[in-house]
């Protein structure tokens, strides 16, 4: 049997989404029909123990997934057609929990329960890809009812025994393994690449297929197993209680919506000249508000360079933490227990003066351009062989793209506010050789600035100006950072698309939908 | 091993023979043996670690003795020796072009120059053509020569020492053999003195030779006594080969002609009034082609940069030849040598600009600190910098250097700034910063509660010193042998 290595992710890696191969094509031996016991006195007494043991495995659920993920590279094709397993389990009347990277980009998705070979057609009511958790239900569940609903527990302490049940890689049925907690820490959750939330390290074993299955401790949840670790052994990693009880709440009122924040970015306030110059003492709080984002909830009350001194009346030292329950966390810990809608009361100091301000939470989207995007089709427009496409995390990883000017794009786009500006960087991505642009190839991977003229805003934008009614005499398109203008002439450009779709097999000249 | 010194020795007499007709029984050659020593870009107030160098010079006047820059760049000693080890003496060096790869040495005073005035110079060619022969020639370790032949395979405008300065260079195929001296070999050719080698592929079997033009323009301009260097026009080009893009800038069929995409500051075009998006047709009477060539009298199709460094010199006045808005005309410029801006790209000869203030050491952006940052610097250096490096236009402003924080060494004065580091400053005390010595005259004003305001280009835009501390740090850093808290000249 072919082991599989975790599917690697930055350093961590997910656990769910390995490609089925052997362990599909060869199929499960039956099970051999068990022996009539031969005297009742020899059979050993079943405890409630184990019974309530073996309950709890019918609540675990295996979950098969056909997925279809979109290249980034030729967003006029189709993608790649793969699948994979992960685990999930019952946790109330129809409403199965697991990772989203289980079940994301999926096309198809099938739950079984241990112990049956019937295949129950699933769905995804839920999917939260900034804390890696979906919820699931089928079509019939008759099979489930009276299955035990798996309890969520608290966090467990360290160095307490837990237990991982799944289906990993290795073998077809449930499998159960035990560790002991190791660490309790923030760590960034590997599915969106960018999101930091509570994370337990557990060293049993977790291998891919774990992914979505409970971590028990007495017969609770304390935790979802969700992402190893490719350069150490023994390292697993859970999504603990109060992450999925946050998404829990946030999904009751039946759609998801996303961790809030406030928009700041924050610097530590020990330096003595920069205490002197806020006429701070020793003992005072307050940290210093280093850049606030334009359009964010931070945006109505603060302005950089004021000193946050409390957030719902928990003072934040200076280094930007606060003490929550006897617990030294940081004070995005606030924002990150709340939901949309939810209101933030921030106490701070301008030119020495003390105000206070509430304001509303809300998502912050821009900084999706620093996430990985799933289950969406990319986006792009062709126009006399120059391939366009906004700039994605997923179109970054890609496509590579290393030009100096993006990456500080990159960088700079929430920071500096280019989001109010340009909603889309639209890229030019790629360059499908023709008599029309023989001579463009070395130009992709650079930013479009303007297009005759008119500054880019977002794809739809560039697309319009791309497609006029009247054809101009020539394009004129340029790219940021480079002083040399790309010419397309307007004459025979859509005999010419016309030509160069049918080389290059492309449906369609464009996906503007977003 | 033995043996095949032998044979190699054997061969050499026997080239040696061959050639005895047309080459001089010993060209002028001398041993240079150099000490180097360059100044540790990441810790600027001491020098690195002095190497030696061993290469070659040959004699091309009385008391002048030709070799590359390469040889003597920041050199701490130089040592001129005969091919048989048995005279030297100290020289000094009497002009040195670090961008052409070429540099004029001569006896230091007080030495006895007998041994090198008795020398006959060699004579330099004028000119080369494609495919002639050439020999090259190096020295074994036992004073005989090591002969080898070569042909001229191609000309070509390329850089060799410094990154982007570019000089006509002969592409020479010959296979040669590593020697003692392996820096900086003369070629001949008929006994006269082609050029000096400036690299071997051995993978390819080429060698980079510089050309006779240049090695004759650089000795004209050093022995004036006064060097002044190799004029550039000062823009940047791209070609027009692309039939929409010719069309859009109205460039008719028979037109060659290359785009100006960028004019440097204060250099020559600018002063000229050359605009970018202007496309250069001619160089005086030389039509230039869409990629940028012209068709030379001995080397065919040479990139038309060759018709400004490697044909005139500073001062000289040239007629261009435009095409603006689809209107010919014609530009007269007076030349210029190439403007450093606000990035160098070499700092050979010169001591890097610092300051620590507190334990902030602030620096001057070069060339080579960002080749700190690896072979793969151009994209693991720091984003500001690569980007100022490709758009100085848009850090030029109030600018001479561009001065950034390079790091902080943590004191009580730095306190909460560890992490801040490869920071582009903007401000300090109120003040734009130009250079070091403008930042060292901001720091002498701080504001009137005594603190420091830095404003620098990164997540944080503002942080402050408090100057009697700075300064009480500062004090230590002395204490504990640091030689200078700033070096103000270069």
């Amino acid at each position: 049997m072919k082991m599989f290595k975790p599917f690697i992710i930055a350093s961590s890696a997910l656990l769910g989404s390995t490609i089925i191969s052997s362990a599909q094509a060869t199929p499960a031996p039956a099970p051999a029909p068990a022996p009539a016991p031969a005297a009742q006195t020899l059979a050993p007494a079943i405890s409630t123990e184990d019974q309530v043991k073996a309950s709890i495995y019918k609540s675990i659920v295996k979950i098969e997934v056909a997925t279809q993920t979109a290249d980034y590279k030729t967003p006029w094709n189709s993608g790649r057609f793969a699948g994979g397993t992960g685990t999930g389990f019952l946790i109330g009347k129809n409403r199965f929990l697991t990772n989203a990277h289980v079940v994301s980009n999926n096309k198809r998705v099938f739950i079984t329960m241990h112990g049956s070979a019937r295949k129950h057609k699933a769905r995804v009511l839920h999917i939260a890809h900034d804390c890696d958790l979906a919820i699931l239900e089928i079509d019939d569940f008759t099979p489930f009812e009276g299955l035990k609903h798996l309890e969520i527990g608290r966090i467990p302490q360290l160095e307490s025994e837990v237990r991982v049940i799944g289906y990993p890689v290795g073998g077809d049925r449930i499998s159960v393994t035990r560790g002991v907690v190791s660490r309790i820490d923030f760590n960034t959750y590997a599915h969106s690449r960018a999101d930091q939330h509570l994370v337990v390290q557990i060293d049993a074993a977790i291998n891919p297929g774990n992914s979505g299955g409970p971590v028990l401790q007495n017969g609770k949840v304390v935790g979802v197993a969700f992402q190893g670790l490719t350069s150490a052994d023994n390292t697993g990693y859970m999504i603990p209680t109060p992450v999925v009880n946050r998404f829990l709440k946030d999904i009751e009122d039946g759609q998801y919506d996303h961790y809030m924040s406030l928009g700041i970015s924050e610097f530590p306030m020990f330096n003595p000249a920069m205490r002197k110059v806020y006429n701070l003492s020793e003992d005072d709080p307050g940290v210093l508000v280093a850049r606030v984002i334009a359009e964010t909830p931070a945006a109505k009350a603060l302005k950089e360079g004021d000193l946050l001194t409390a957030i719902d009346g928990y003072d934040v030292d200076s280094s930007g933490s606060v003490m929550i329950e006897g617990a030294r966390v940081d004070m995005n810990e606030i924002v990150e227990r709340k939901f949309a809608g939810d209101k933030v009361e921030l106490s701070f100091a301008r030119d020495g003066e003390k105000q206070t301000a509430t304001v509303e939470l809300t998502h912050f989207t821009a900084a999706q351009l620093q996430t990985v995007q799933y289950g969406k089709r990319p986006r792009y427009t062709i126009q006399g062989g120059l391939v366009f496409q906004p700039l994605t995390l997923n179109l970054f990883i890609a496509q590579r793209l290393d030009s100096p000017r993006i990456r500080r794009l990159i960088a700079r786009y929430v920071s500096e506010n280019i989001f109010k500006e340009r909603e889309d960087i639209v890229i030019l991505t790629s360059v499908l050789n023709d008599p029309v642009n023989e001579k463009l190839s070395g130009f992709s991977g650079n930013a479009v600035e303007s297009i005759n003229g008119i500054k880019i805003k977002n794809l739809q934008q560039a697309h319009e100006l791309l497609n006029p009614k009247e054809l101009p005499e020539f394009f004129v398109i340029r790219l940021d950072g480079v002083s040399r203008p790309l010419i397309l002439p307007g004459k025979n450009i859509n005999a010419i698309n016309q030509r160069i779709q049918q080389t290059y097999g492309i449906g369609s000249p464009s996906f503007l939908t977003k | 091993m033995k043996t095949i010194s032998i044979i190699a020795l054997i061969c050499s007499f026997l080239t040696q023979f061959a050639l005895a007709q047309n080459e001089l029984a010993s060209p002028p050659i001398l041993r240079v043996t150099s000490t180097l020593q360059g100044y540790n870009i990441a810790q600027p107030w001491e020098k690195s670690a002095p190497y030696n160098r061993r290469g070659l010079g040959i004699v091309v006047g009385k008391n002048q003795i030709l070799t590359t820059a390469e040889m003597v760049a920041d050199a701490t000693f130089i040592q001129l020796e005969t091919t048989d080890g048995e005279k030297s003496m100290t020289a000094v060096t009497v002009a040195i072009d670090y961008e052409a790869n070429l540099a004029l040495l001569a006896a230091k005073s007080g030495e006895d120059t007998a041994f090198i005035t008795d020398m006959q110079p060699i004579k330099i060619h004028d000119h080369a053509k494609l495919n002639d022969k050439v020999t090259i020639f190096q020295v074994e370790d036992n004073g005989m020569p090591l002969i080898t032949t070569g042909v001229i395979r191609g000309a070509d405008v390329i850089s060799s020492f410094v990154d982007g300065h570019f000089f006509l260079t002969f592409e020479i195929k010959a296979s040669m053999q590593s020697a003692s001296n392996s820096f900086t070999i003369p070629v001949l050719k008929d006994g006269k003195l082609l050029g000096l080698l400036t690299s071997y592929d051995s993978k390819d079997q080429l060698v980079d030779c510089i050309a006779p033009e240049i090695v004759n323009a650089f000795l004209k301009d050093a022995l004036d006594g006064d060097y002044n260097g190799f004029p550039s026009l000062g823009v940047d080009t791209a070609s027009t080969n692309d039939e929409a893009f010719r069309a859009w800038l109205k460039l008719s069929d028979e037109l060659g002609g290359i785009y100006i995409n960028k004019v440097l500051r204060n250099s020559a075009a600018q002063r000229a009034g050359i605009k970018v998006a202007d496309v250069l047709l001619k160089v005086g009477d030389h039509a230039i082609t869409r990629r940028g060539y012209y068709t030379s009298e001995h080397y065919g199709q040479l990139y038309w940069s060759h018709l400004i460094s490697g044909s005139n010199t500073i001062g000289q006045m040239i007629t261009l030849t435009l095409l603006r808005d689809g209107k010919k005309l014609k530009q007269e410029v007076k030349l210029a040598r190439k403007e450093e801006g606000i990035i160098p790209s070499h700092t050979y000869a010169k001591a890097p600009r610092y300051l620590i203030k507190g334990g902030i050491i602030f620096q001057e952006l070069t060339l080579s600190y960002m080749k700190l940052f690896g072979d793969k610097w151009r994209s693991r250096a720091p984003i500001g910098f690569l980007d100022a490096l490709n758009n100085p236009q848009d850090y030029e402003k109030g600018r001479k250097r561009l001065v950034f924080l390079s790091r902080t060494i943590p004191t009580d004065a730095t306190l909460g700034y560890e992490s801040i580091r490869t920071s582009i400053i903007t401000k300090v005390n109120g003040k734009e910063i130009a250079d070091i010595p403008a930042l060292i005259k901001a720091f002498e004003t701080p504001g009137i509660d005594g603190i420091h305001t830095i404003e620098l280009d990164d997540n944080i835009n503002k942080i402050y010193l408090d100057a009697k501390l700075s300064d009480k740090v500062d004090a230590t850093f002395l204490q504990q042998g640091l030689p200078s808290l700033s070096r103000e000249k270069e």
